[in-house]
């Protein structure tokens, strides 16, 4: 204890200068941060920032070179400190379910921390069932640790971790991998205990879109804090105004709308330009401006999201480091190949049984050449296994379909020489080269040298690989590894695309990148694309969506249709800025509101009439002495149709159940 | 595509796998390390170090007659079998050492030993041996009891005033012409022994580790969806282990065996490298059976060990192949390494050729045909 009574009592943790070397690599970099008592604190930052390095030496289980880490005014720097704080301190590893017992059921898991703990058993009786009924863990008491989905191990790891109630929760990228319904839920415990129990917690997340839940944020880069404050501090760090719009030919636009601006995204058939205009009427007057004689159809403008602020840093910190490129304008098109048409899959009643359990049941869908289709789900809701089935690796048990053409029954081998494949682990040998990477792949396709070479070069151009080439793949930046595990599976020019969570752990600068290079393959050449993910911001990218649940298609259509349907069924997003914000969602819940829900600062609700709500809403706050700052609505996310989907039909299952 | 056309693209598939096979064993520094150790410096030190025979057991001695004849008697038991540890006045002294292990055998001459056989009576001399470690106890009880017969014959001939020599009276002499290791060279043995077992566990452990890696990283999942057949995945591992492999066993064998312990090489040294391919094959099936069972790579090296554990003690390089129980006999037909005792030393000591070897080579083609069978069979099943 160096400075016991320096430290002010709210401050809970305080870094700084902190220094984290592996060898010569410097993992963290002269950072500082402050956690004051009852907020969320948010550590966002793509993977390799130094978020876990931070959090670790934070909960006392790393060393570090310099600077100081202080917890409720201890300094952490030995192994005795640590051990002071640790009581008072609730840890959650990266990875799924890491800190718990396979082998153990979630209700001996519980019981095992919360002994360990030396929690009261009266207490420990009244917590967990809290706690499993938050997560909606209840039913699941006595089923094993390892049967479990991603999704509910991090529930339960959470629960184990909160069991003694720590005044500070270090959670380590507890919602990497895990279903959007199980981290809502997760959402919920956390402001729950925050709300109650006064609980502090430190949260590093990869997904851009839950910074909005955190009271302050940080934001790392290669061990450095680029940007840190309240969601909305960060955010008018880089003023501007996102337009979304249609325009075609879709590339000719993007073309011409990457001279004037860095930021150019096609979702599906829109565009998504982040202007550094203010006023709507200049931003929209630059576009047409640069689009020149092309159309400007079903403008839109926005305030940005924090990503297109984020990516706006990212990229202004690549331009002062000289020498990271912040990739080649790639214009590289495979010599004459031909524009793909017709339909590239068509899957009808695929059903796939693994012996009694039916993982996927009576799935139709079609894809045209040059689609990107999106098949969401959740854990286990049969998405791999529908991808297994089309490429081939599993058989269905009842079903036909035809893949590039070929019939799944009969043609197995013609349909793996014509499709691509990538999966989440990007499956590449790291202890190959680059180029040796992508020559391996071109033997097992079979390609004549000459082939395999003029491949190779297209490969390594299209995908920025320049430079890279002579490098072992397990030293690569996992953008860049993203990119050469997408051109191992272009080696052969494939007609179908398959790719199975290919943006796991990359940053928002080389996630854009890599969609970048899926619409102009599915456009330039007509590949079609068939993509899962857990990322819904990202599959606002896609033509089309199936959403999968239980093994069933449960909502097919392009983003905005699937907003639309789920909009009429529950009404549309609002959002209120308030002071005081945990007491005015007890009024907001109290007045009836339905999906009331606290994001960081803010309250969502849903409304079938906005008009009417926000009056009633302005009210029911002002009767109760709280002041509103501000209420608008919102279009609805992709996460948000994915959730209310997922949640009805699981009320709509449980009460065939209990029926 | 033409049949020809077919072949082609076939053969470049699977070059391709067995380079990147290559590649990937070429950057992994400290397994190739351990390879090299094991087959040069290991050999080394087991065709040195392990030795089956008796030698420098400690012998105490309780001499109660401190005769001509008693020393004649104790002058007999000799290096390197035997050394000796000291004498002792008290015969309860010896019991204590024998009990504490500090000796292997206590000798005790009664008085008038040399009286009794000057005149022709009846006498007897006690050899107490600790026979704890049983091989060796045995051998040491057994040498005791030739040194003391010889000793007895000699002297009952020479007081009836004949030598050795002149003996004219009828008996059988047995007179000993060694085959195939002439000098009674146990190191042949030994250090050949120790090969065949690095070669064996290299053999099984080398193509599982790399298809359990595959299955960790979750690159098999990529070459399942390629038009890799699962035969193309398998035996592109295989072929490119046994190449490394191979080269190992040259090393052990030009680099160690011959210079070092002059192992001769009879036979014919393609035949040699032949049937050791196929031995390192039909090896490799059972690590690839276990890596299609096994999650992870500790779990595949705690199979193996499983596999190669008794595979090495029971397959006759430990102890000798008919001495084993009529059950053990018949598990171990299973074992390729069984058969491949035969041939290595057949081919390197006796000189045979493929016509006496036809009944193991015979054996093991069946046993690794069925094995990468099996192998192929499991590897499909597991990802379904």
């Amino acid at each position: 204890m160096t400075r016991p009574a320096a430290s002010p009592p709210e401050v809970v943790v305080r870094v700084s200068g902190f220094v984290k070397r592996y060898k010569q690599h410097r993992a963290v970099d002269r950072l500082d941060l402050t956690v004051q008592r009852g907020e969320i604190y948010g550590l966002i930052g793509p993977d390799g920032a130094g978020k876990s390095s931070v959090m670790k030496a934070i909960a006392g289980v790393l060393r570090y070179e310099e600077g100081s880490a202080e917890v409720f005014g201890t300094l952490v720097d030995s192994e005795r400190a640590a051990e002071r704080v640790k009581p008072r301190i609730g840890f959650l590893p990266q990875g799924l379910g890491l800190n718990l017992y396979p082998e153990l059921s979630v209700e001996e898991n519980i019981d095992f921390f919360a002994r360990l703990r030396l929690v009261p058993e009266p207490e420990l009786r009244k917590r967990k069932s809290r706690l499993l009924a938050i997560t909606r863990l209840d039913r699941f008491r006595g089923r094993l640790m390892k049967q479990l989905s991603g999704g509910m191990k991090q529930k339960l790891g959470l629960i184990c971790t909160l069991i003694h109630e720590p005044e500070l929760a270090i959670l380590d990228e507890p919602t990497t991998g895990v279903d959007p319904v199980s981290r809502r839920d997760f959402w919920a415990i956390l402001a729950e205990w925050q709300a109650d129990k006064g609980m502090t917690a430190l949260v590093s997340t990869a997904y851009m879109d839950e910074a909005a839940r955190f009271h302050r944020l940080s934001f790392l880069s290669h061990g450095r804090v680029l940007a840190s404050g309240t969601p909305a501090a960060v955010q008018s760090l880089v003023p501007g105004l996102v337009v979304t719009f249609e325009s075609s030919p879709q590339l000719e636009a993007v073309a011409r709308l990457k001279h004037r601006y860095a930021q150019v995204e096609s979702l599906g058939p829109l565009l998504h330009v982040f202007t550094p205009e203010r006023e709507p009427e200049a931003a929209v007057a630059g576009i047409r401006h640069a689009l020149e004689n092309l159309p400007l159809e079903h403008v839109r403008t926005d305030e940005p999201e924090l990503e297109d602020v984020v990516v706006a840093l990212l990229l202004k910190e690549r331009e002062e480091q000289p020498g990271v490129s912040a990739g080649s304008d790639h214009s590289a098109r495979p010599a004459g190949r031909q524009q793909l048409d017709g339909l590239a899959v068509e899957a009808k009643e695929l059903i796939r049984d693994f012996g009694s359990f039916r993982a996927v049941d009576r799935v139709s869908f079609d894809m045209k050449q040059g689609e990107i289709f999106g098949l969401l789900g959740a854990n286990g809701a049969g998405k791999t296994t529908v991808i297994k089935m089309l490429t081939g690796i599993v058989p269905p048990t009842a079903g036909e379909g035809r893949v590039a053409g070929a019939d799944m029954r009969t043609a197995g081998g013609a349909i793996k020489e014509r499709i691509g494949y990538m999966s989440q682990a990007f499956s590449l040998y790291l202890d190959l080269t680059v180029i040796e990477n992508i020559r391996l792949f071109a033997g097992i396709y079979g390609l004549a040298r000459r082939e395999a070479q003029q491949r190779m070069e297209w490969i390594v151009e299209m995908a920025g690989l320049t430079g890279y080439e002579n490098d072992r793949t397990g030293r690569l930046p996992m953008g860049v590894r993203q990119r050469l595990a997408l051109g191992c599976a272009l080696v052969h020019s494939p007609r179908v695309l398959f790719l199975d969570e290919p943006t796991s752990g990359v940053d928002p600068i080389g996630r854009r990148r890599f969609w970048e290079l899926l619409s102009r393959l599915a456009r330039e050449e007509g590949v079609a694309i068939l993509i899962t993910t857990h990322y819904l911001s990202e599959a606002e990218h896609c033509d089309r969506l199936a959403l999968m649940y239980a093994g069933r298609i449960v909502a097919e259509g392009t983003p905005a249709h699937l907003k639309r349907q789920v909009e009429r069924d529950i009404g549309q997003l609002m959002e209120i800025v308030a002071d005081k914000p945990g007491l005015a969602l007890g009024h907001v819940v109290a007045a009836g509101f339905a999906g009331a829900a606290l994001f960081g600062t803010k309250i969502h609700v849903l409304s079938r009439d906005p008009g009417r709500d926000e009056g009633r809403l302005r009210d029911v706050l002002a009767r109760s002495g709280i002041a509103v700052e501000a209420v608008r609505t919102r279009m609805l996310s992709l996460e948000d149709v994915f959730v209310s989907r997922v949640m009805a039909l699981e009320q709509a299952a449980q009460k065939e159940v209990s029926a | 595509m033409t049949a020809r056309q077919q072949a082609v693209t076939w053969g470049r598939r699977l070059a391709a796998m067995t380079w990147k096979e290559i590649l990937q064993l070429s950057r992994d520094v400290p397994l190739l390390l351990f390879l090299l150790y094991s087959f040069s410096l290991s050999v080394v030190v087991s065709g040195a170090g392990i030795t089956m025979q008796l030698t420098n057991a400690e012998l105490l001695v309780h001499d109660a007659d401190h005769s001509h004849s008693s020393r004649e008697l104790i002058h007999r038991f000799q290096l390197p079998y035997f050394s000796f540890a000291g004498e002792i006045s008290d015969p309860r002294e010896g019991l204590r050492q024998l009990d504490q292990g500090r000796v292997m055998l206590l000798l005790e001459i009664p008085p008038r030993f040399h009286e009794a056989l000057m005149s022709g009576e009846r006498t007897a001399v006690q050899v107490l041996v600790d026979t704890t470690n049983a091989p060796q106890g045995l051998s040491a009880a057994g040498y005791s009891v030739r040194i003391a017969g010889l000793f007895g014959s000699e002297t009952g001939l020479a007081s009836a005033g004949l030598s050795g020599a002149e003996a004219a009276m009828p008996r059988v002499s047995s007179a000993h012409r060694v085959w195939f290791n002439p000098t009674q060279d146990e190191r042949w043995f030994q250090s050949i022994a120790h090969v065949l077992r690095m070669t064996t566990i290299f053999a099984v452990l080398l193509p599982a580790a790399a298809l359990v890696r595959e299955k960790e990283r979750g690159t098999v999942e990529q070459l399942l969806v390629s038009p890799l057949s699962p035969f193309q995945i398998m035996f592109a591992k295989v072929l490119a282990m046994s190449g490394v492999i191979l080269i190992a066993l040259s090393l052990a064998l030009y680099g160690v065996l011959h210079p070092v312990f002059h192992v001769p090489m009879k036979g014919s040294t393609g035949l040699f490298f032949l049937l050791t391919t196929l031995h390192v094959f039909t090896t490799a099936g059972f690590g690839l059976v276990a890596a299609t069972i096994a999650k992870n790579q500790a779990q595949v090296g705690m199979m193996t060990l499983f596999v190669v554990g008794p595979m090495l003690l029971l397959s006759g390089i430990t102890s000798p192949y008919e001495s084993m129980p009529k059950w053990v006999q018949t598990v171990m037909t299973f074992s390729p390494l069984r058969y491949y005792i035969d041939i290595t030393y057949g081919v390197m000591l006796k000189g045979a050729g493929l016509d006496l070897l036809w009944k193991p080579v015979g054996a093991m083609l069946l046993l690794g045909g069925a094995l990468f069978g099996f192998g192929m069979w499991r590897f499909r099943r597991q990802f379904q």
